[in-house]
């Protein structure tokens, strides 16, 4: 057996849980809205770089540094769906995610306007000293990484599953105009989801700043791992999310570990496709049944 | 005969000023030059300094009397690191702008996309890139009008092989980006480890925009390489650095010669300390030996940057800064002698001899485009966040 086995694994992890993260923004947003919300990755770059503000230009700790974070990104998604989603004329699932995709581009060409074009880092949250775990080296910041998805799974599970709140956004995903006559603000219910969306993207980059670094485009990339990852757990699914990211991460780290880092995205996509040739809705995915 | 004698004397009183006057206006009509860099995208914080850098070269041409009289106007244009939208801009300035020469772009990919056009427009450019393929011919295309600044890939790993050499290295990993940059390092680490008697025993890559590489590097550690060479620009590299800290790896970490910048210092954090890349002599020429006839002139230019222009706020220099003043000082020096007609310009920046720049002393030929070789070159190492000189 390979001894780097546990140190592929848990990069793989490491790596896995951030597409996790960004996946489950993706989600949220698919719950309310039936859309692809293009702007799931910026939402990670704008929350890396209120980050570094917080804690550079304003010299705050770091938990009210997150906590104001996220809440200006929530406030940035949720101007997002009242300022621009809600306006459009036409509710077609093709202009929505159009409106996103301009939204993306606007969002980066702000943060290149304010925070500029170069790279920002920031140190690790509890020290850059590595933990050894089963003849691994971990470094503390990805179990910040690992734990946030946990946590913020938890939180998703909870809210759609268990909450009036949640069921309401899902219902409002299904049929809209149903869900207003049973008394749901449909409106508010949309704005929440975005504002829920931005939450979540910003926490994935408060928590990736100290590991990857950030630049103004970094949401680019990342996101499109992420929505990768949604795919390929089921879109829409909080815990196909989840499953999905850890399985990507996991492919790319094992396969450039184990066979060839060159060819370490080929192998993630072959078994990307593979899966959902098989599945076409992704591995958590469920058939949907129309009733006529 | 008095009509005649009128008819001289309109001529004389009319039209002689008028064409005195159009001869005043043809000395004082800019000479176009093109520069075009990555002014957004992932290479954007190299191409925006450089653009500032060829405007700072450009105003003190034109402070010293300009070319011959005429002042020198640059024409920018924004590749975004894009070789579609690199050769859109070429073609408008060729085609549109009528410039006299080129200057840019930034990276490798999107020069070797505008290298068919302008050796088709028989245009001399000389780029701001760092692979060699752009004035490689062969397979790569001719490179009749094509020059660059910066040393080439080829350059850089050979110094850095001098090096390892000098401290009795004799095995190494390499790992490079999946980008053109990267993997025209790896080909001529590859190339040459022969010559100086190093063996590779280990080959990775990653791509450019990954967050991890530990993977790669848990691999290369069971090698047991005596040091290891990355090869990337960007953020990855400081990446791999800190990479190369959290897994424990104690050989020395070999960066390319696109990484000498206070920014690797900033994202890599500690983890910098300890890295080794061969530079040009800007990041430490403050400890360069007083002989060096780069001295003078690297200083001239750090205080036009820091104290005139006061670039450094934003953009600390790094050791591309000089490669746009190095093209531009390069390309008035040829024009001074050839004027701005492009065929005889082109000849006058081959036979460039001894020019004393920022990033070396260049001398170019028919078969050198570049004109550098491993002695415009220093070994820097980080060390408590700053940059020492470890070779000369």
């Amino acid at each position: 057996m390979n001894q780097n086995l546990a140190q592929f694994i848990f990069s793989g992890t490491t790596t896995g849980a951030i597409y996790a993260l960004i996946a489950l923004g993706f989600c949220i947003v698919e719950n309310s809205m039936k859309i692809v919300n293009f702007a799931q990755g910026d939402f990670l770059t704008l929350g890396g770089m209120f980050m570094f503000s917080m804690l550079y230009a304003l010299h705050l700790s770091i938990l009210p540094a997150i906590v104001l974070s996220v809440l200006a990104v929530a406030l940035i998604g949720a101007a997002m769906e009242r300022f621009a989603l809600r306006l459009a004329k036409s509710k077609e699932t093709v202009v929505l995610v159009f409106i996103t995709i301009g939204a993306s581009i606007f969002i980066r060409g702000g943060i290149k306007l304010i925070w500029g074009k170069s790279p920002k880092s920031l140190p690790y949250f509890s020290g850059a000293h590595p933990i050894d775990l089963l003849g691994a080296r971990i470094l503390p910041q990805s179990l910040w990484v690992i734990g946030g998805t946990i946590a913020v799974f938890l939180a998703l599970h909870h809210f759609f599953h268990h909450t009036k709140q949640g069921k309401a956004m899902k219902a409002v995903a299904y049929d809209p105009k149903a869900a207003a006559l049973m008394g749901i603000n449909v409106e508010a219910m949309m704005m929440l989801s975005l504002a829920l969306a931005g939450g979540v993207g910003a926490v994935a980059g408060i928590l990736i700043i100290p590991i990857t670094t950030m630049t103004f485009d970094m949401g680019v990339m990342l996101g499109l791992k992420g929505f990768a990852a949604a795919v390929l757990g089921g879109y829409g699914d909080v815990m196909g999310a989840v499953i999905g990211g850890l399985l990507l991460g996991l492919l790319e780290s094992l396969g450039a570990g184990l066979i060839s880092s060159t060819y370490k995205d080929v192998i993630a996509f072959v078994v990307l496709l593979l899966v959902l040739f098989l599945r076409p809705r992704g591995i958590l995915g469920k058939e949907e049944w129309e009733r006529v | 005969m008095k009509k005649l004698m009128v008819v001289l004397l309109f001529i004389g009183l009319v039209i002689q000023p008028a064409l005195a006057k159009e001869k005043v206006a043809a000395k004082k009509e800019p000479i176009k030059v093109g520069a075009f860099f990555a002014l957004s995208g992932p290479a954007a914080f190299i191409g925006t300094p450089t653009k500032l850098v060829a405007q700072m070269a450009a105003d003190e041409i034109n402070r010293q009397g300009g070319i011959n009289g005429r002042p020198i106007e640059l024409v920018f244009g924004d590749t975004e690191g894009d070789p579609t939208k690199a050769v859109a801009i070429a073609k408008k300035f060729i085609y549109v702008d009528k410039v006299v020469a080129i200057i840019g772009p930034t990276r490798t990919g999107t020069g070797m996309a505008v290298k068919k056009i302008v050796e088709q427009a028989h245009v001399p450019t000389i780029m701001t890139v760092g692979g060699d393929p752009v004035i490689m011919g062969g397979r790569f295309g001719s490179y009749r009008y094509i020059f660059k600044t910066p040393q080439r890939s080829s350059t850089a790993v050979k110094k850095i092989f001098i090096y390892l050499k000098k401290k009795g290295i004799k095995t190494v990993a390499i790992l490079t980006s999946s980008d053109g940059f990267g993997k025209d390092g790896k080909r001529w680490l590859l190339k040459l480890t022969p010559q100086y008697g190093i063996k590779v025993v280990a080959q990775e890559s990653f791509s450019p925009s990954d967050t991890d590489m530990t993977s790669q590097l848990a691999s290369i550690r069971t090698k047991n390489p005596q040091a290891i060479i990355c090869w990337t620009i960007g953020p990855a590299g400081s990446i791999v650095a800190k990479n190369v800290k959290q897994l424990g790896i104690n050989v020395p970490l070999i960066q390319c010669h696109g990484l000498p910048d206070p920014k690797y210092v900033e994202l890599a954090g500690e983890a910098a300390n300890g890295s080794i890349m061969p530079s040009t002599k800007l990041m430490a020429w403050q400890q360069l030996p007083d002989k060096d006839p780069q001295k003078p002139v690297i200083a001239r230019f750090v205080h036009l940057y820091k104290d005139v222009y006061h670039y450094d706020k934003e953009f600390p220099i790094n050791t591309h800064s000089g490669y746009a003043w190095d093209a531009l000082m390069i390309l008035t020096r040829a024009m001074r002698k050839s004027g701005p007609d492009r065929e005889r310009l082109r000849d006058a920046i081959e036979k460039t001899k001894g020019y004393v720049g920022i990033s070396g002393v260049y001398t170019m030929s028919p078969k050198d485009h570049n004109g550098l070789g491993v002695d415009s070159m220093i070994m820097v190492r980080v060390e408590n966040g700053h940059w020492v000189m470890e070779s000369y």
